[in-house]
């Protein structure tokens, strides 16, 4: 397009009219802030200043202000996946709210920890409900497992994990 | 070394030529920048020695750090956690210059991998909005990657071409335009095969469409930053050239960081006396790849 024609000429009063946009649709908060605080027991403020928006199967979080009228790809983290009506909170989600957890939180050591980084499945006896939990080694939080009889199942993403280098090239 | 012959345009404008090129065949050292998203200083650089990793921090910029040449970054916990990420030392330049603040409202209009973009969340501490724009399908993944991986919540990634981005008003815009690169040369001189006189001014033409479109989404007296890894005259100063009736060239430098004033004239051309006002890095001056970077002030 021609740049010349493309209006917007200045003023802070031409701020695009905000609202939800086409694909992503505002997901209601206390839903959202319930799970986290029933399962893991994270307080509700954790999530202050962050609206929820739903996509297909995903929610996630953005902490801005509402959005502009325009068709995004993302909107803040994705912090839940949805399948079969259970949901799944995300390792980058557990990295980010997870330090304020206080229940099915598993602690490892070091050596496990770097495991459980590498993808690999422990075991572990852990004081927890069977299902989703924070994983956690003193100060790092290192993601979400899956704990079930004595068994944690890593699951951080397969290009998330410890040893595999991420491509980042470019002027980078 | 025939990639080098590419360099031999830039004799007359390159100071100490000879080194500049010589240096092109030295590959340049890991660099890590620290994620204050999710880790402080103090406690990552506590990580860092008592792994026995090598580092030296940046003078400009404290979060920067150069490794020694056989620490592999990607390859750490610290990674896997997003406490720190590979960054090349001078793509940590056009965030710095664009200095975006908490709750403004920021555009990353060519974002992918998403270096300068998180630095950008960073430097507004997740709060406000920050739109990373990519309009490459193929270039989401590692954006979308970074932006997970380094725990970021205020950006909204976007996929249009950056020429007819939708209208709206930003404080800030970072246009890192897609350049013939010549400046990661000490990566991959491969990169210097394919660069010339012609392939710049191909770029041209898109380089000038996305910096204006970049200035009109700009309130007035709000910031541009155009930069670019090429030396190509015809990429840099010849565009930001072109947009002088758009905005005004403001002066600015980084405490530390060696730098050269951008060219008033080319092959014949002459450009705005304000355009020494640009930024050139050259990789001999601070032992880095190479940049252009200009801070435009929209009018």
């Amino acid at each position: 397009m021609s740049p010349s024609s493309s209006g917007s000429e200045a003023g802070s009063s031409s701020r695009a009219r905000s609202g939800p946009k086409a694909r992503f649709e505002i997901e209601d908060r206390s839903q959202v802030v319930s799970l986290w605080s029933e399962r893991f027991g994270i307080p509700e403020e954790a999530f202050s200043g962050y609206s929820f928006y739903r996509m297909a199967q995903n929610i996630w979080a953005f902490r801005g202000p509402p959005l502009p009228r325009m068709s995004f790809e993302t909107v803040g983290l994705r912090i839940i996946s949805l399948k079969d009506k259970l949901w799944k909170p995300t390792t980058s989600a557990i990295q980010v709210f997870g330090v304020t957890a206080t229940k099915n939180v598993v602690s490892l050591g070091e050596r496990e920890a770097r495991e459980f980084l590498a993808g690999e499945t422990l075991e572990v006896s852990a004081d927890v409900e069977p299902g989703y939990v924070v994983v956690r080694s003193g100060d790092d939080i290192l993601g979400c497992g899956l704990y079930s009889r004595g068994r944690l199942i890593s699951q951080v993403p397969k290009d998330r994990r410890l040893g595999v280098e991420a491509g980042d090239i470019r002027c980078s | 070394m025939d990639s080098l012959e590419a360099l031999e345009r830039y004799k007359d404008i390159v100071p100490d030529f000879g080194v500049f090129v010589k240096v092109q065949s030295s590959p340049l050292h890991a660099s890590v920048r620290i994620n204050t998203l999710k880790i402080g200083r103090p406690r990552l650089l506590l990580r860092l020695d008592k792994a026995g990793v090598k580092y030296r921090a940046l003078e400009w910029y404290p979060l920067g750090l150069r490794l020694g040449p056989s620490e592999r970054p990607g390859k750490t916990a610290e990674h896997a956690l997003g406490y720190i990420h590979v960054q090349e030392v001078l793509s940590m330049v056009p965030p710095l210059i664009l200095d975006p603040k908490p709750g403004e409202a920021i555009l990353d209009m060519c974002s992918s991998p998403g270096s300068k973009t998180s630095q950008i969340a960073q430097a507004m501490e997740n709060r406000g909005l920050l739109v990373a724009n990519e309009p490459s399908t193929i270039r989401l993944k590692p954006l979308r990657f970074n932006c997970e991986r380094l725990g970021i919540t205020n950006v909204a990634v976007t996929r249009y071409d950056g020429q007819s981005f939708p209208d709206y008003t930003f404080d800030r815009v970072l246009v890192d335009v897609p350049c013939s690169s010549e400046g990661t040369a000490r990566k991959d001189l491969k990169v210097l095969l394919r660069s010339g006189r012609k392939r710049s001014l191909n770029l041209q033409s898109l380089q000038v469409r996305l910096l204006k479109r970049a200035l009109m989404l700009t309130h007035p007296g709000g910031t541009v930053v155009y930069s670019t890894c090429t030396y190509a005259p015809e990429e840099n100063e010849a565009v930001v050239n072109e947009v002088l009736d758009l905005a005004r060239l403001e002066k600015f430098s980084l405490l530390g960081l060696q730098s050269s004033q951008g060219l008033t004239e080319w092959n014949g051309e002459t450009y705005s006396k304000d355009l020494k006002l640009c930024a050139r890095y050259y990789p001999h001056q601070n032992d880095t790849g190479g940049f252009f970077v200009a801070k435009l002030i929209r009018l």
